[in-house]
């Protein structure tokens, strides 16, 4: 069951793959990213339950964190022009 | 903390939420180095990230953003004076270096223990100190 989720996973992470690539604008490309992150994080619990290694879960909350703290830095970037603090 | 709360008041709230669960688990991170997957690479990386995080959304006055270089730098220096210390203390004890069990405790195996936790706590100092300078040199302001 964890292997058919996984597929399902990979399948939705392959079409939001297509729509980075392919996206028109920028927000279409920098949202595609950040649910390629949410699809990693998923993918990584599942992998963390199929080889019973529940530390994956670990860095599955790193990757959901950094995920977050990349589109807001994308964002502000898009919005300003800029980083500058 | 709450500088600029008109600004974007979404990120504003979720990063309040956010910033203080990341500066836990990244302390939790460097600790359970040794058992789990983390260590203190990725310690410093997210406690970084969450100090990042928190100019990208909130901003720094100019006070804020000399003192937060100066810390940078401070952690960084000082994170690899713990990395450096501890295995020159190897050393210095008739070990080699970075031979934990040489450290000066009674038992070999805490000694190996602690000499680890040492170790990851020091290059946790580094990353996170290294991260926040390149973040500053980088994104910082304007008349520099």
């Amino acid at each position: 069951m964890f292997e058919a989720a996984a597929l399902a996973v990979l399948t939705a992470a392959a079409v939001t793959l297509s729509r980075a690539l392919t996206g028109p604008s920028i927000y279409d490309r920098i949202l595609a990213v950040n649910v390629m992150g949410t699809k990693t994080v998923a993918l990584l619990a599942l992998i963390g339950f199929v080889y019973e290694r529940p530390h994956f879960l670990d860095i599955a909350i790193v990757y959901a964190l950094i995920n977050f703290i990349a589109t807001i830095a994308f964002l502000r970037y898009r919005e300003r022009g800029d980083l500058r603090i | 903390m709450n500088r600029r709360p008109a600004d974007n008041p979404v990120a504003a709230t979720v990063s309040a939420l956010l910033i203080p669960f990341m500066q836990i688990y990244a302390l939790y991170l460097i600790a359970h180095g040794d058992l789990g997957p983390g260590g203190g690479f990725q310690g410093g990386a997210i406690f970084a990230a969450s100090l990042i995080l928190r100019a990208i959304v909130f901003g720094l006055d100019r006070e804020e953003e000399r003192r937060l270089d100066n810390i940078a730098g401070l952690l960084a220096a000082s994170g690899v004076l713990v990395y450096g210390g501890i295995g020159l203390l190897c050393m210095l004890r008739g070990g080699a270096f970075l031979e934990y069990p040489a450290l000066p405790f009674a038992d070999p195996k805490t000694a190996y223990h602690l000499g680890i936790y040492g170790i990851e706590i020091g290059v946790g100092l580094a990353v996170a100190g290294a991260m926040l300078l390149l973040f500053m040199k980088t994104a910082g302001s304007r008349d520099d």
